[in-house]
């Protein structure tokens, strides 16, 4: 049975930051799958690889700036989108390209498909536990995206 | 298909700006260090029931949380006045002892490492992590993330959660440590204290067999005259999780030693009109600008500093490194900035040394996790050794336990004034008149800064060590002449 991680990522009292966060647990709340795990994480880099380890398909939810971004945008990702950043000390991306380059040098059970939803954030500066009105707005287009990355399951969505 | 190609800017508004000032010669006047901060979180928590700020303090940061979860459990101990049992207190040194083998072995391969072993002028591309797996050996790698692995397994454990534990409150833990983890916990610090002594092995071989290496850490350009602080326990030495905060003068004698609740007395914050961070001094010396020396009230909080600040290590192998560390750089205190790497590595066995011992302690199994606290509370300081220096929370409540009013010194915040002193130091005795500035160049002045392990927006999702960082050198009429950016 392939073991599907659906990883949210961000900090849940920085604003738009934590759009992640709660668009997995959106998820979790439709899918109830013992192949599907819903979870979060604080960090980049070496923390996603090792949450990365025996799964089979990752799917990585995250909040992102991009130059000239709409707030509430949302983007259907692959890694390969960051690979011309790799070896650049960046915060966030490169990071997360140089750590699955260090799975795959390492020989570690990489996933082999990794997908990722990110949303263009607004503000990500302030202590605040509500998003921008975009960025709310933007979480079911989120979370559908997300659903579509999980088509073997959709039959275990709840109905709400 | 259209391929998309994202250009992501920094997650976060601000980035680290290091800027360089040249004069009319040609050699440097002025560095300064501007770390953006993310303001308002005091804010956030006030109204707050006090019980909620080991779990809310922890999300400020997204590379220490459990740091700031145990000094907001420290505090809610002291608000609360309430001594937690003896089985809590083991408990919560153990979990954090886990962290500091995963923060410092993380530390050393992943920032301090490609410096050392691929060269501090080598290409960028070169070096990183996979440089260092690439010279060294794809064991070790594994090795670096095993370590990790299994560590954080015993954060988990006993934390409750990954990321974010959920085990500290007020007079103790919420949950017992069973036998089978014991044993497991137990494996994984033998595991942790033989790959402390493989990476002091490794530092011994790469960095202090190495003639330009040992000159580089020896060098006055990495050397600077300061206070140390850490905590250290009843026999003065160091500790992470708990005891008084010690300072010792630039010539290594005891300063000052203080118990949480009279940090105020000790600490004052400067504020400078081109930072938003404040620069916290000694106040019994005084604020006397950017100098080092006995005068200047700025001090250090790291590895190296906790070292100098105390008399020993708790532990007999991590003692015996120590004592070799002071043998080899000619006695206490050691003022070498790049030591700290060393340092930060006998701090690696140290922990898990610790953690070897606390596994082992009958008590870590016991059913005494908590006492029930019945006071009403008031007011509350924890502090707690953070990877990157001295942690302080610090809360004042209503007779609700609603807070109306928070402080915190971060870690890096501690050495704000000595990292800004470093980067011009670095700066001046690298960059001279009709130096050519190379992207290794400004790695030279920016490794110094490395050093301190900085951990800049506390709550950045970077993986640890790899900071955005503009480094930016102007000439005299203030144009710009040459800058890097690390993001």
């Amino acid at each position: 049975m392939d073991k599907t991680l659906v990883l949210g990522i961000g900090n849940s009292v920085l604003c738009d930051d934590g759009v992640g966060i709660r668009v997995a647990a959106e998820v979790g709340k439709r899918i109830s799958d013992p192949a599907i795990t819903i979870a979060e994480a604080c960090q980049g880099g070496l923390f996603l690889l090792e949450a990365f380890l025996g799964y089979d398909h990752v799917v990585l939810i995250d909040a992102i700036q991009t130059k000239g971004g709409t707030p509430g945008q949302v983007y259907d990702l692959q890694p390969e989108n960051f690979i011309s950043a790799l070896h650049l000390s960046s915060p966030h991306q490169v990071d997360f390209s140089t750590a699955l380059e260090l799975g795959k040098t390492l020989g570690l059970p990489m996933p082999s498909s990794i997908d990722i939803v990110a949303v263009e954030a607004g503000d990500v500066t302030t202590f605040r536990e509500k998003f921008t009105p975009e960025v709310e707005n933007a979480i079911p287009v989120a979370v559908e995206m997300v659903m579509r990355k999980c088509p073997a399951h959709t039959n275990y969505i709840r109905e709400d | 298909m259209t391929k998309i190609m994202i250009n992501p800017i920094t997650r976060l508004e601000g980035h680290g700006k290091i800027a360089i000032f040249l004069d009319d010669d040609g050699e440097v006047s002025n560095a300064y260090l501007q770390i953006p901060e993310l303001r308002g979180f005091e804010k956030f928590c006030e109204g707050r029931p006090a019980e909620d700020m080991p779990q809310i303090m922890q999300r400020i940061c997204g590379v220490c949380p459990e740091a700031h979860h145990l000094a907001a459990t420290k505090a809610l101990d002291n608000l609360f006045k309430v001594e937690p049992t003896s089985t809590a207190k083991k408990l919560r040194e153990l979990l954090y002892s886990a962290f500091f083998v995963t923060d410092h072995a993380t530390h050393f391969y992943i920032l301090a490492g490609p410096d050392f072993i691929m060269g501090p002028e080598s290409p960028p591309a070169e070096r990183n992590i996979l440089g260092v797996i690439g010279k060294v050996g794809v064991e070790i790698g594994k090795k670096v993330i095993q370590t990790r692995q299994q560590n954080h397994w015993v954060i988990q454990t006993i934390g409750g959660r990954g990321i974010h534990p959920v085990f500290g409150l007020p007079g103790g833990v919420s949950k017992m440590l069973s036998e089978e983890n014991r044993v497991k916990t137990e494996e994984i610090a033998l595991q942790g204290v033989e790959f402390a002594r493989f990476s002091l092995k490794i530092f011994e071989d790469l960095v202090l067999k190495n003639k330009e290496y040992l000159d580089m850490v020896l060098s006055d350009t990495y050397t600077h005259r300061t206070y140390y602080m850490g905590l250290v326990d009843e026999n003065n030495k160091v500790n992470f999780y708990d005891g008084k905060v010690r300072v010792v003068d630039p010539n290594g004698k005891e300063f000052t030693k203080y118990s949480p609740s009279e940090y105020l007395d000790n600490l004052s914050e400067r504020v400078e009109p081109w930072t938003y961070l404040k620069f916290p001094y000694l106040k019994k010396v005084g604020w006397n600008g950017f100098i080092d020396g006995e005068t200047s009230g700025i001090y250090r909080a790291t590895p190296l500093s906790r070292l100098n600040a105390a008399d020993g290590m708790a532990t007999p192998l991590a003692q015996e490194e120590y004592e070799k560390m002071y043998a080899t750089l000619g006695g206490k205190p050691v003022h070498h900035t790049l030591a700290t790497h060393w340092a930060r590595l006998i701090e690696l066995l140290f922990a898990a040394e610790r953690m070897l011992e606390l596994s082992r302690d009958p008590e870590i199994t016991g059913p005494d996790i908590r006492n029930i606290p019945t006071e009403t509370p008031v007011e509350g300081v924890g502090i707690v050794e953070a990877p990157r220096g001295t942690l302080t929370h610090h809360y004042i409540t209503d007779e609700k336990g609603l807070i109306k009013k928070c402080n915190l010194i971060v870690g890096t915040t501690n050495n704000y004034a000595a990292m800004s002193l470093t980067i011009k130091k670095a700066a001046q005795g690298i960059i001279h008149k009709g130096t050519e500035i190379t992207e290794g160049l400004l790695n030279r002045i920016e490794l110094a800064w490395r050093a301190y392990d900085p951990c800049m927006g506390c709550a950045t999702h970077t993986l640890p060590g790899e900071l955005p960082i503009e480094i930016s050198v102007y000439d005299a009429d203030g144009t710009l002449i040459d800058s890097v950016k690390r993001f």
